[in-house]
Order: structure tokens, then sequence, then C-alpha cells
């Protein structure tokens, strides 16, 4: 849903108005009286400049001759706009160039003017004697030196080999206490995307170059401050502590982590504290949220109409659910009890809610410790409806904090030692059956048989519980009731502490250093739902006269009107990790830089509810990596790489494995014959890796010991005996043993470029290519006559993939209060099966081999029968009752029956092949707005026909499908919906072209509006800086599909994506 | 320098060292297979593991209840309460080779893994000679009933899917991709190896359960010989002796896996393995179950008794006449579903679940009073048989007197009342021991058994009453328990082996005084007179019973009617090739919507159903055949 339709709700309008207008009011009254406030200041600044250029008293005093002097700006590419010219000792003397790089200034006669220019050495120039100057501002290669986090360290960007793509961490900051919502189209090389908007369940998927395994672990190790996380503690991290968040994509970048690389590296670093003052910062959010677009679904008289019709459709013979007395009297909307029209979406779910986040953190520090403190608290609700009746809240409530600390200390002057500590808590109210399962049951109970309660009549004007609705004998799915009866909170905790340790070694050779890292982190977690058995009730009798029903109790044993208690999961575990590091930077008779590091790595995981023995069993990683580089004059780059490592999973002799890695570059730029180009092309770099990585992770956390044969020794019981009373249980081979088992292999190649165009653009791209092997499979060729109770299974897999991902950005200051930034970047990732574990098909479509890993199989719908007689006479599809108005299956391999051997592969993968996102940025004075667009392509979905199909399991009917359905009397051939059916209709609901939807879309991720207040006005309250700020979050998308949230794919009846208006303030003091 | 050089080397190499150790992280004494035979206790673990692949025999979804016509459900089936997979694919003529259900041979939609079951088997019997301290006796009892076993599930498999192949002994998990190619056998060589594998476990099986306790449901030699004539009646049974529409089918080397010409000597090889079984379930102290009242103050009528000897040989656990009773399948969900709502004060339990409905063609099957078809009776009113009547005074013990029914309830012979509840019907037991003062079924709309809800209600207008313990108690309150008296399933009971021997007999030698000897043994238990009283005094088929093909079509509705509704009918209707005449046509019950017994007692059809050639066996999944192409297709899948 469109934010304007949002609004279209006539009477959701006024509501959300109120809440979010308050905030708004208020940030527009502080704006706009801060503007006020602040073009008076900068009048009276412009004034006191004028002033001080006409008649600068302080120099008239001492007799100086003024003189005004002319004067243009330029860098090797051109003239530069926005460049400041001051007055050395008097910079209130100053002006900017204009966007002819032109200026004008009086100055006394014998001034030294600097000029200065974000990204350009500062430069003195003498003006005695000139009346016009002419100065050439050379590039500030350190101010543009950013620094990369790399593998086990942090590299140069100039001397990066390897394909590592960094995010501007002020990118990240969306209104969403979800950090992986926020990737999508944000780096070049990450395919991302996110299913569900549930707080607390709504973490993106997200992979490095997209998936080139069809193995057990498929997504990037995550790696925080040097130590591995899960994907939770990555979501909620806060951008506002983030110094550097960087992806590895090739093999010189993650080689070194060997055995646990292949799929890529996330490494995060946060902040540290800087010498200085303190100087705290602190944001906080407010903001409204609400369903991209919410399912919409016929009326009830349609529903009972249609529910008739599709048992009459299919059987003549076959029982009405409703009689036509209910259909004629059912209004919906009356409210009226005897004939209920329930709207479980209005009796459940609000239009929006309201979140806030505020995060806080004080830096600073002395000579000897530097400290960075941070903490946030982010509270998420959900859209449910509350009753008022119970005294507990029911709707989700997510409040997740955290509290890190990060202090440098040196110990002495050569030693520094650094202790991080962390924290990450969630606690989570919210319903018993989860957000994701009240919408499922929304859309799977009946609208017209009954409401979602009663008000009480006359027998229960005392009763105290909730009179639910239900029918029958009680036995049916109560949305209202579930979500009511009770509530469920977790608390997860998740605690880190790391004591760094760092030698400067140099008094012993120049160059050399050690590095220590200890590292252990606890996680808890446990949930607890509590709920009492809700009491159900049916009309009994009514009067039309005056309204007045009975009500007839359908469990007055069963339900209860005090809670009951059920004992959720829980998990324990502990992690500590170990590393230890030598590294030695030297560079030689001036041109030749050497670098090398060797880095010592063990790593353990223990769970505390394994649940068996073989899991229970700690989780480990011993290695030894090294890197060695050189580079000449920042001409000519190599390094090379690798990983010697191993994991507890495999067989002494499988055990360790080497992964080696090696790469070259070349810096065109820095050439003495580029210099003619250089205007032009500032900077031209090319680079080419290749090497090995591994994976290891190929079976899950209770699949890990291949070598071992699992028996289950407790499976199952049989009893024998008079009363059954001799019990045994039985044993279950659960998997066979296999000494050779071992881990994937990746050999990546990747080259690039990276380009500087005039000044202003930013090119970055690179190509990149990767053949996995030893993938594990089961093996096919086993027939179930064999009696296996495990599948066998061997390395036999192989998988490529290859495609490009780049980078364009654009920087241009016009003035010295506008400036302009564009960026956009784009990642093509596609995969092949090479070898798959498959039979010897005869129709070769159906093999696995050349297709990509998430390609779909299933048929190609023709469209739907014209009749019975049609189906009769076409050839036989295997999946249960068919006939006119089914969809009607081509029979590919002709063989007169259209069976799985008829499945092709339909559509796009399932992942998409394309992400990518733009955005721009402007700031003029203290304004600015950025938008980002974000977008996907090459990816299909289906449309799951099993769980939206009407009148099954009491389903919904979609409106869209009402509306456009194959029907006796109207025998649309390519309806939406085929022929309806009182239950699943198996043939429709087979894999099939008929309900694949392309999943590409382009949406306005973000917009965001700032304003930050003059530092004049804010100092007087002891403020550094302060801004506001207005955002949203997935406020359009554009995309034909259209019922309900593209991105959330065949996902679309859980709980929808959120799009977010914010207004947020940030202050430093 | 040198020093720092010297502990780096230290470190590296202590670090090196430890790095084997480290990631050794398994301890010895993780189970492995071998742990299995390592003892006694655990040997006797894995053959109890062998018996987890019996058949859930009491399963309403698992065998032949659902499959055929005998019982009819609701359809659409409302899913939160229960359905039916079986009845949803196989009885509405949806079975497809794509995913076949009931399918033993992955072990997916309701079937075991039979396959798996047969490795099991294999591996206790390649593995017991390793167990240390194992008594030779017992041992050898351990081997008999895991044969026994091995030769049920190859039994199982063969009667559902005809051909198969024969898994003497396991391939290893190594075979290469050939190797693990099987191809089906032809179907004499599978029973000859079925009965090859019973004959060897025969004799080291105990002839009875000693130690009942703790032994009831193991395997004994009765089992295995009434097993065993089962086996070979099948084998003689015209779907697979001489059934000339297989003659075609072929496998791959062209082997032909029907023999196409009948064979009289599989009759005699059966009737002297039914002999044999009945003389050792004799031996054994079996016998057909005679119900005597012990929780029962009350002074019951003949009728009374005589319907609870036939409902009590099914549903009184350990009763004489079982021979075979599966402990691990015991009787809940199907008590629960066959149960009508009897008492008007307790309409709203939910544990009840009164949706098991048989259909008027089970109804009409049933012998009228004189024990003879009610097609044939000369006395009684076939054609006005769906006329509703009045009950008389004199069918109290069957009916409430009084109520209006149909006529087609009045005059039929005990098994009807005992195995049927209906409207107007009585129900013994339920709490009201005193048969002159007992439950009645109301079945129209709106009674108390009628349809009230969208589910839990009889389709027919029937309930096999037969099912459910007389003990079992519909408890107050709403959502309230159904306290159900569970029984393991009666596999095998003897009046079912009297038959198959009654009917090999026939087959093989044609009528005489023996054969019918075996059959008015269950008539007398059922109340009825002899087969040669009945129909020469009631019949308007006189001499039928004494030819051979009338004795045939006696024999087979004697069996029909007295294992009704336990899981036998369809299998037999398979193997004596009538499928096409039985489950060809409509499915009928009573217009159950109604509230008026005028209207009540229309005949409402419910589905038609078909059923051809290729229904007779069980489609092998698609799948199968790609993995293994040695495999050949059954006909018409």
């Amino acid at each position: 849903m469109k934010f304007h339709q949002y609004f279209k709700y006539g009477g959701a309008l006024r509501v959300p108005l109120k809440s979010f207008l308050v905030p708004l009011i208020l940030t527009v009254f502080i704006t706009t009286t801060a503007y006020q406030a602040s073009r008076a200041e900068s009048l009276s600044d412009s004034a006191r400049n004028k002033k001080i250029i006409a008649k600068p008293a302080g120099y008239k005093k001492l007799n100086t001759v003024f003189k005004e002097i002319r004067g243009t700006v330029r860098d090797s590419a051109g003239v530069l706009p926005g460049a400041t010219i001051s007055l050395k000792g008097n910079p209130k003397i100053g002006t900017v160039t204009d966007p002819n790089g032109k200026f004008i200034l009086e100055i006394p006669n014998d001034a030294v003017l600097v000029v200065g220019m974000i990204g350009y050495l500062t430069q003195e120039v003498p003006t005695a004697g000139k009346t016009s100057v002419d100065i050439l501002l050379k590039v500030d290669s350190k101010a543009l030196e950013e620094v990369v986090v790399v593998a086990f360290g942090k590299q140069k960007k100039s001397d990066v080999i390897g394909a590592v793509s960094s995010v501007n961490v002020a990118d990240l900051k969306i209104p969403s206490s979800n950090l992986t919502t926020a990737l999508a189209g944000r780096v070049a090389g990450m395919i991302a995307y996110q299913r569900s908007g549930e707080p607390g369940a709504d973490n993106a998927d997200f992979f490095i170059r997209g998936v080139t395994t069809f193995g057990y672990k498929k997504d990037p190790l995550i790696l925080l401050d040097g130590v591995e996380v899960d994907r939770t503690t990555l979501a909620r991290l806060q951008p506002d502590d983030i110094a550097s968040f960087s992806i590895a994509k090739d093999a010189t970048a993650t080689s070194l982590y060997g055995a646990r690389g292949a799929n890529g590296v996330v490494l995060i670093t946060t902040k540290e504290g800087k010498e200085g003052q303190i100087s705290i910062s602190v944001r906080m959010e407010n903001s409204v949220s609400a369903p991209t677009r919410n399912v919409e679904l016929a009326d009830p008289v349609t529903y009972m109409r249609m529910g008739n019709e599709a048992v009459l459709t299919r059987d003549p013979l076959g029982m009405l659910p409703y009689s036509q007395e209910k259909i004629d009297n059912t209004v919906p909307g009356s409210g009226s009890v005897m004939y209920p029209s329930t709207n479980w979406q209005d009796a459940l779910f609000k239009d929006y809610t309201i979140n806030q986040r505020i995060n806080m953190n004080a830096s600073g520090g002395g000579k000897v410790a530097r400290y960075y403190l941070a903490g946030t608290l982010n509270q998420d609700n959900g859209v449910l409806k509350v009753n008022g009746k119970n005294n507990f809240n029911n709707n989700i409530d997510l409040k997740s904090y955290s509290l890190r600390s990060n202090v440098n200390i040196n110990l002495t002057k050569t030693t520094e030692a650094v202790v991080r500590l962390s924290g990450m808590f969630d606690d989570y109210n919210g319903p018993i059956d989860g957000g994701t399962g009240v919408y499922n049951q929304v859309m799977h109970t009946n609208p017209v048989l009954f409401p979602a309660f009663y008000e009480p009549d006359e027998q229960n004007v005392a009763t105290k519980h909730i009179l639910f609705g239900n029918f029958g004998t009680g036995g049916y799915q109560n949305p209202y009731a579930n979500l009511q009866r009770g509530y469920k909170e977790y608390s997860s905790s998740k605690m880190d502490a790391q004591f760094e340790l760092k030698q400067d070694l140099s008094f012993l050779t120049e160059g050399l250093s050690l590095r220590g890292l200890f590292n252990t982190s606890r996680y808890s977690f446990f949930d607890v739902s509590r709920g009492y058995n809700p009491f159900y009730y049916n009309i009994g009798s009514y009067d039309k006269k005056d309204g007045t029903y009975s009500l007839i109790a359908l469990n007055e044993t069963a339900g209860t009107e005090y809670l009951g208690y059920t004992e959720g999961r829980k998990e324990v575990s502990s992690t500590v990790y170990m590393e230890a590091a030598a590294n030695y930077n030297r560079t030689f008779a001036e041109n030749h830089n050497i670098s090398s590091m060797m880095v010592f790595i063990m790593r353990n995981n223990l769970r505390g509810n394994a649940g068996d023995l073989q899991s229970s069993l700690p989780f480990r990683n011993l290695g030894v990596s090294g890197r060695l580089t050189y580079s000449y004059k920042s001409k000519y780059f190599a390094e090379v790489n690798f990983g010697y490592n191993g994991s507890e999973r495999f067989f002494e002799t499988n055990r360790f494995g080497f992964f080696p890695s090696a790469g070259i570059a070349y810096s065109i730029s820095n050439e003495k014959f580029w210099e003619p180009v250089s205007p032009y092309i500032s900077k031209l770099k090319f680079r080419a890796t290749y090497g090995l990585v591994g994976n290891d992770a190929i079976g899950n956390d209770y699949d890990r010991f291949f070598y071992l044969s699992n028996v289950d020794m407790n499976y199952g019981a049989i009893g024998f005996g008079t009363d059954n009373g001799y019990w045994r249980s039985g044993v279950l081979v659960s998997r066979y043993a296999n000494n050779n088992i071992t881990w994937e292999k990746a050999r990546k190649t990747n080259i690039g470029f990276e380009m500087s165009l005039f000044r202003n653009f930013n090119i970055e791209a690179d190509y990149f290519q990767e053949y996995r092997t030893n993938i594990l499979m089961n093996r096919a060729f086993i027939p179930p006559t064999m009696g296996l109770s495990a599948a066998v299974r061997a390395n036999v897999g192989e998988a490529s993939a290859k495609g490009i991902d780049g980078s364009i950005d654009y920087t241009q200051n016009f003035s010295n209060t506008f400036w302009l930034k564009a960026r956009g970047n784009f990642t093509y990732a596609t995969s092949q099966f090479r070898v798959n574990e498959e039979p010897d098909y005869k129709e070769t479509y159906l093999s696995k081999v050349g297709n990509s890993l998430s390609q779909k199989w299933g048929y190609i719908a023709e469209r739907l029968f014209v009749d019975d007689m049609e189906a009769l006479n076409s050839p036989k599809q295997n999946f249960g009752v068919y006939g006119g108005g089914d969809i009607k299956f081509r029979d590919v391999n002709g063989d007169g029956q259209v069976t799985p051997l008829d499945m092709v592969p339909i559509g796009h993968p399932t992942d998409p092949e394309i992400i990518y996102g733009f955005g721009l940025s402007a700031g003029l004075k203290s304004f600015d707005l950025s938008c980002f667009f974000q977008g996907s392509a090459r990816s299909s979905f289906w449309i799951d026909p099993a769980a939206t199909s009407p009148f099954a399991d009491q389903t919904q009917l979609l409106k869209a499908y009402a509306d456009n359905y194959w029907s006796e009397e109207n025998r649309n051939l390519y309806a939406l919906w085929p022929r309806l059916t009182p239950n699943i209709s198996w043939n429709n609901a087979q894999p099939s072209t008929w309900f694949m939807r392309n999943q590409a879309f382009v949406r306005l991720k973000s917009v965001e509006m700032g304003y930050t207040l003059p530092k004049r006005l804010v100092e007087k309250v002891k403020i550094s800086s302060a801004r506001v700020y207005m955002n949203g979050l997935n406020l359009m998308s554009i995309s034909n599909f259209k019922l309900w949230d593209v991105e959330m794919g065949g996902n679309g009846l859980g709980y929808p994506v959120q799009m977010t208006l914010n207004v947020g303030l940030n202050v430093s003091f | 320098m040198k020093k720092l050089k010297i502990v780096l080397v230290l470190l590296l190499v202590s670090a090196s060292f430890s790095c084997k150790k480290y990631l050794d992280v398994i301890p010895d004494n993780i189970a492995t297979i071998e742990n299995a035979f390592s003892s006694r206790t655990t040997a006797e673990k894995y053959l109890f593991t062998c018996f987890m692949y019996l058949p859930a025999h009491a399963n309403v979804d698992n065998v032949a209840f659902l499959t055929g016509d005998e019982f009819w459900l609701p359809y659409p089936q409302v899913a939160q309460f229960h359905f039916f997979q079986s009845f949803e694919d196989i009885a509405r003529d949806n079975q497809s080779m794509v995913d076949p259900t009931l399918n033993y041979w992955d072990g997916s939609k309701g079937g075991k893994p039979m396959f798996r079951g047969i490795r099991d088997c294999n591996i206790f019997l390649e593995n017991i000679d390793k167990v240390p301290g194992m008594q030779e006796r017992e041992k050898k009892r351990w081997i008999a009933e895991v044969k026994f076993l091995k030769a049920y599930y190859h039994f199982w498999l063969l009667r559902m899917y005809g051909p198969i192949p024969l898994i003497k002994e396991n391939i290893p998990i190594s075979a290469t991709v050939d190797g693990v190619k099987v191809q089906r056998e032809p179907v004499d060589a599978c029973f000859e190896y079925i009965v090859q594998l019973l004959d060897e476990a025969t004799p080291d099986l105990p002839p009875l359960i000693e130690n009942e306790s703790s032994e009831n449901g193991r395997i004994t030699q009765p089992i295995s010989l009434s097993v065993k004539a089962l086996t070979l009646v099948t084998a003689a049974s015209p779907l697979f002796n001489g059934n000339t529409d297989m003659a075609n089918f072929r496998d791959k080397d062209n082997r032909q896996l029907f023999s196409a010409t009948p064979s009289n000597d599989k009759w005699k090889a059966a009737a002297d393995a039914a002999r044999a079984a009945i003389d050792a379930c004799h031996t054994a102290g079996a016998k057909l179950h005679v119900y005597a009242p012990v929780v029962n103050t009350f002074d019951l009528s003949d009728t009374t008794i005589t319907q609870m000897s036939i409902r009590n040989s099914v549903t009184e656990k350990w009763n004489p006449e079982v021979i075979w009773a599966n402990t691990n399948s015991m009787a809940v969900q199907i008590q629960a579903l066959s149960q009508a709502f009897i008492d008007p004060a307790r309409t709203s339990n939910m544990g009840a679940r009164s949706m098991l409905a048989p259909t008027l063609k089970m109804a009409e099957l049933f012998y009228t009073n004189n024990g003879v078809p009610i097609n044939e009776d000369e006395t009684w009113d076939y054609a006005g048989r769906y006329s509703v009547k009045t009950v008389a005074a004199e069918d109290r013990f069957n009916l409430q007197v009084g109520y209006k029914t149909a006529s087609l309830h009045i005059n039929r012979e005990n098994r009807f009342y005992a195995d049927l509840g209906f409207d107007g019907s009585v129900w013994y037991g339920q709490g009201k021991y005193n048969d002159k003062q007992p439950w009645f079924v109301e079945g129209r709309t709106n009674q108390t058994a009628g349809k009230r809800g969208i589910s839990l209600y009889s389709i027919t207008g029937y309930w096999p009453k037969k099912l459910v313990n007389f003990q079992n108690i519909i408890e107050a309150g709403d959502g309230g328990p159904y306290t159900i008296k569970p029984y393991p399933w009666p596999v095998i009971r003897l009046a079912d082996v009297y038959l198959l021997y009654a009917e090999a007999l026939n087959e093989s030698m044609g009528p005489s005084a023996e054969v019918y000897k075996w059959i008015n043994l269950v008539r007398t238990r059922a109340g009825l007179e002899s087969v040669e009283k009945s129909w020469s005094e009631h019949s308007r088929i006189k001499d039928k019973y004494l030819s051979k093909d009338g004795l045939r079509s006696i024999i087979q509705q004697e069996r029909q009617i007295e294992l009704a509704f336990e899981g036998q009918r369809y299998w037999d209707i398979l193997r004596w090739k009538k499928g096409r005449d039985e489950f060809n046509g409509p499915v009928k019950g009573w217009d159950i919507d109604q509230e008026a017994p005028e209207y009540y007692y229309r005949i409402r059809t419910l589905f038609n159903k078909k059923f051809s050639n290729k229904d007779y066996f069980w489609p092998i999944s698609e799948n199968n055949l790609i993995i293994n192409n040695k495999l050949v297709q059954n006909p018409g899948w």
C-alpha cells in the first residue's frame, strides 16, 4: 500500500495523524524558530563580514593598506567552486569561491591567504604585490586515504588488492531497529531481501555475491571486532556505534578465514574513543509504522456465495455450507449476532503503531586512556489490538537494549590494551502464536461462522471472562481468542567481553608488532507463555424484536479463567575465541613496502541445551593464517595469503585444510607517463586475485560428525503384554559413517578496477567468478528398496557463480553552502549447478545442471480447461481431481501423462540475481535532503495456491480471487483463480507458471530531510551541534504485483513489511 | 631478540602439537550400530525395532478401512477435525503414481517404510549371533520372530504391489550404482519365499504365550501358521492365480510376472495350511468368543448376549478368539470415530468424533433374521425395505419401541444389530448395562446423534458399533473426555481362519459337510441356523449351497459380514478380483439433513465410485522408476 492510500482509509486517518503530528509540529516549531534565529544570526554575520571587509578596524589602526584581490582556485582537473579562502592569522576574514572557482576579497596588502577545501592540501598563498592569484590545489592523498578493515587488520584503501567494499555507515541509519533491513542495495556485492515485518523476526536475508552452494550454510561469516557473531547480533547493532562496515568478497580477502570464508565475510568494527574532551551524542527517534500493503479480502456475502459455488461446481450432490437465508440476512458490518460477519483484520490489527529509539554515546579521553561508551534503547510495537478486559499486553512489544564500552589504554609507550565490553538484550512480550502466527490465523478463519466475541447476554452479565465466539462443538480457530488468551515473553541476552593487547616491537626490529585477542561471549534465551483456555459461545436463541439473545456455552468445562503456563525454548551457549598475531610492516629502500602477518586462532563453542550427545560436543576451530604484501612505489602491488585451519567435523585425515590465495594490482595512475591524463582520470587501478576458500558448515549443528554413524538407541517404543506393560525402545540409524566427507572448496577469481574521473566521480567495478566443489549431497541412486533409514552422502556437488558488482559515487560542492552527493551500486550474481547428484533423466530439462541454484521447476500452465470434456481428452494430470476450469499443464515429454517428468525450469531464480540501489543527497546551508531507492530484479516468486485456497481449512477469500475466477457461467480461461474448490485442489496447487510472478521492484527505501540548528544558537545551551530530521522508510514501491508487498514473495499472508515515518533529533554536547 | 624468537618458536610448536587433540572432541563410547548387539538387552531393543514396521492395523487411515466403500466420510473434509488421506485419495479415486497414498514402498503418505523394516530384520539376522551369552532357545525364538516379520512385511508389499523385489539379504551401503538396482520377482516366487520364511520360523516359535503379562502380542505358532494360511489363500485367489488380465505384465528382462494359468493345487496347499493353522489355534486354546457378563448384575436377554459375543470378539482384549492382536496399534482413535452421540445431555463432548459411517451397501449386506441375504429371503419384504415402519415391542432388544425407522432395520440378523448403530437402534452399554433400559440412537438432524455442526456426524446415518467397546463412556461436560477402553487390534481372529479354511476347501474340493461345518461354527455364534437349513428353508435359491459357485458366494458374503469393519473386506474384494463389481457405482446413505422420518429415509447418493483394472494394485511412485530403471510400473498407472 502506498502511503497516500494508507491515509485514504477514512477513520484511520485522524488517529495516526494525531500521534504523528505532535512530534511533527514540535519539530517544525523547533526548526522554524531555529531557522528564524539562524537567519538573524547569518544576517548579522554577513553584515559583520562586510564591515570587516569594508572597514577592518583593527588593521586600520595599524595603518594597514587594503587592496582587493581576485583569484581563481583550481585543481589539476579544473576550477574548484566552494573552496574556502581566509586570511592567515585572522580566519574571520574570508570567502568562498563561486561556481567558476573565482573569488574577490579585500585584504591587507601583505596578507597571506589560506586556501583550502575538503580533500585537498591546504595551501598558503602570499599575496604581497599581487592583485590576482591563480591557485592550484593539490589533492590530499592522506585525506582520501580511506582505511579499510580487512581480515585480521586494516589496510590503506589504495593498497587493497582483494575485493572489499565498505559501506558508508551513515547510510545504514534508517528508522528501523534492525540493521539488516538497511543492507539491501547499500553495498556492491550483497544480495539482500526482507520477507517479514514482524518485530523481532524481521531480519533480512543477505548473501555475498549470491549463493554458490546448495549445502547447509549459505550466508556469510559475520565478524564484529574480529569475533564471529550471528545475524541477530548484527541486526541489533547501532549504526551510531559502528566505525566501519565492509564486506570481503574474493579469495584474497577471505582465504585467511580458510574453511569458513567461502560465503564471504562481513567485517564490522565499533568506534573507539578519541583523545580530547568528552563528547556526548544523543539521538532520539519517534516513528509511526504501518504495513506497506494489507491483503484485501472479499466481503462475507461474496464469501458465502462463492463458498456454496465451490461445493456445487465440484459435486452437484454436495452439501451447501451456507443457507440462502443466512446469505440474505448477512449484512457486512451490521454487528448482527445471529448472522455474524466478522472482519478479522479489523478485529485484530491496528492501522499503525508507534516505535521509539534512543541512542546515546560518549567518547573522549586523555593520553593514557580513551573511551567510547554507548547505550541504546529501542522500543518496537506490533500492530495487534489488545482487549481491555485482560490486564496483560498481548501486542508485540520488543524492547532491545544494548550497552557498549570500548576502552583503549596505553600501558606503556609501546603497549596498548583494549577492553571492549558489550551486552545486547531483547525483552519481548507478544502473542502466544507470534505475530506471523496471528496473521496466518486471520487468513484461515471463516468470516461468517461466529463473531470475535459476544457482548454478554442476560445470563452472562456477571461473567468475568470474554465470551469468545465459536461454532459447532467449539473446535474452530478463533484468532481473536488465540490472540487475547495470553501472552508470551522471551528474553535474550548476549554478553561479550574482549581483551586485546597490542605490543609494538619496533625496538627489536622496526615494523614488528604483536597483537593478542581474547574474547568470550555468553548467550542465553528463554521464553515463557501464559494463557488461559478461552471460553467459547455460540448463539442459542435470538429475539428479532428487541435484539436480545441467549448464548450457549460450547466448552464450559474446558475453558479456564485463570492463566496456565508453558515453558518454552531455552538456550544457553558460550563461546571463547583467541587470536594471536604478529605483524611486520616495513619500507625498504624507500620504495619497497613489505607487510606481513601471521595469525593463530582458536575458537570453542559449547551449547547447554544441545538435545543430543553429538551436538552437545564442542564446536571448534583452529587455524593459522598469514598474509604477505609487497608494493613498489605505490604502483605495483602483490599479495599472498593463506589459511590453514580445521574443524572438529571431519575425520582425522581430513581435519585440516590449506587455503592459499594471491593477487596483484597495478595503479597505472601513479605512473609518470599518466600525468597528462590525470586531470581527467585522477586514479586508475587494476586488480586481479585468485585463490581457494572453504566452507566447513556443510551439515546442520545436529549433523556434524560425518565420519561417525549416529544411532538413536532410544527411538520410539514398542510394547507387549496383556496391558502393554513391557516396553522397549528401538534403534534407529540416523547417519551412516563416511570418513571421506570434508568441506566445500571454492575457487574464486576476481578482476576489478577503481577509477576516479575528474575529481568527483569514483567508480569501482569487479567481475567475479567462483567454482565450488565438494558440495555435500545425498546420493541420488539409492532406491528405497535399500531400506536405509538415513541418506547416503558424499562431497559430489559442484556449482559455479559469476557476476559483476560495482559502485559509483559523485560528490560536488557547488559552494560552501550547497553540496550534492549521488551514489549508486549494482550487484549481478548468477549461479549454476555444475555437478548435481541426480538420476540419469531421459528428459534432459529435468537436470539441474546448468541452471541457477535457486531455480524452480514447475509445470507449464497453458490455461484453464474449457470444460470437463477437454480435461478428459487431454493428457492425464496426476495430482488429484481436475476438470473444466482447472489448470491445464503441458505434457512436455509427450508421454500422454502429466507427471513430475514434465516439470521444466520456470521463471527466474527465487533469489534475486540483481540488487541495486541509488540515492541522492543534497545540502543547502543547514538543510539536507536525501533519498534512496533500492531495487531488485531477476527473481520470481509463487503465490502459494495451497495457503490462499479459499474455503479449504476455513481460508479467507482474497478479493483479487473473488474478482477474477473461473466459474461455470464465466469461463474465463485466463482467470487469476481457477475453478473454485471446497478444499485445496492439488492439481492447481502444483508448482506451475500459473501462480508465478516477477519479483522485480524498485522501492523508495528512504527519504530524509534534516535541519542542522545553527551553532551560535545551540551553543548557548551548551550543545555543540543539533540536527532534527524527518525520514520515511519504504514509503513507496513500484512493482506489477499488487496483492501484498512484493518483497515478501510467497510469504505474503504473514506479518507485512512495514513502512515508517519517523522524526528524530540528534544532539551532541 | 633471540629470547623472543625462542618463545615464538616454542609457542608455534606447542600450538601445532595441541592442534590435533584440540579438534578431537569425540569421546569414546559414542553409540554406533555395534552397540546394538553388544548385550541381550540391546539386542532385545533391536528385536523390538523389527516390530516397529508392523502396519498400524487399528489406524482407520492406514489399512483397508477408508480405501473401499465400507465406510464413508463427510466431504469436503474439515481439516482441523480430521483429514483422512486414504479416503480422499483412494476411496474418492484420486490415487496417483506421482505421490501415491498409503505408500508402503517409500514409507510416505500414511505408509510405513516396509523395505526399511526388512533391512532391519536382515541386520538383526546378520548380527544376532554376535550377542554374547544368549540362551540358545531364546535366540532361536527371536530369529524365528524376525523371520516371521520379514515374511509379513514382504506379504504386505506383495498384497499391495503384486510382484516385489525380494530382499533376502541386505545390499551393502557401499554398493555400486548398478548394485543397488533390484528387480521385481514373479508373484509365485514371492509367495514361495514368504512361505519358506514362515516355515523356517514356525518350529522355533512358542505354541502359545506363557508369560502373558509381558509377551502377549509377540509372535506364536498359531500366528505364523495363520499368516501362512492367509498367504497361501491369497496366492490361490483369482487375483494372483491365473490372472489373465496380468498375463502381459512382464519385467525389463521379459519375465512374466503373473502366471496366466490357474492352478487348483494352490487352493489345496491353502486348505492344508489353514487346517494346520486351525489345529495349532485349537491346541493353544483358541475358541470362538461367547460373552459371559462380568460387570453385570442384570439378567440379559439371549439377544443381547449373542450380540455382545459378536462385539466383544473384537473389542474385548485377549478374548479367546484373538489369534494375533497388534499391541502396538491400539484401537483408540477408531473407537472415538465410531462412537455415535447417544447421551442427549452430553452432545457437546468433543472426545467422541462420530464420523466413521458405514455405507448403506454395508447395511444391506447383512442377512435377515433367517440367515440369508435380504434379496433371497422368501418372507422378507425386499422391495419395501426403504419404507418407514414403527418398531414393535418384540424388537425391544434391537430397536426403540414405537420409534419410526426404515423397514430395512427390522428383522435382521444379530450381527446387523451388533455391528451397526443407526436411527432407532439400541446402543447397549456405555454405562447402561440393563438391556431393558438401554441407550437409543436418534440420528435425524438436530437429534442427539444427528447432524448439528459441519463435522462430527455420520454422513450415512450408520455407525460401526462393532468397533466400540461397550464400556466406553462419553463423559459429562463440554469438550469433556471420551473414556475409551482400548484394545489391541485383532489382526487375525479364529472366525477369520475358519472361513479361510472353508473357502480354500470349497475351492479345492467343492461343497462338503466339512466346508459347512466351519461356516456353521461362525453362524452359530452369531445366532443363526446352519447354511444348509437356512438356505433350504428360507432362500429363494434353495440349492445355492450345494454348488461350488453358490457356496463360494455364500462364503464370501459370510466372510464380509463376519469380518465387517475390521479392515479385511477391501483386501478380500481385491483378491477375489471383484473390485470392478463391488467398487463401481454409487455410494449411498440416508438423507441425514432431514428431521422427519419420511424425508430422512430417502436414499441420497454421496459419490459415484469408479474402479478399473489398474486399481487392483498400488502404483509405484514414478520417482522410483527413474532411480531404478530395472523396475517396471504396475499396468495402467
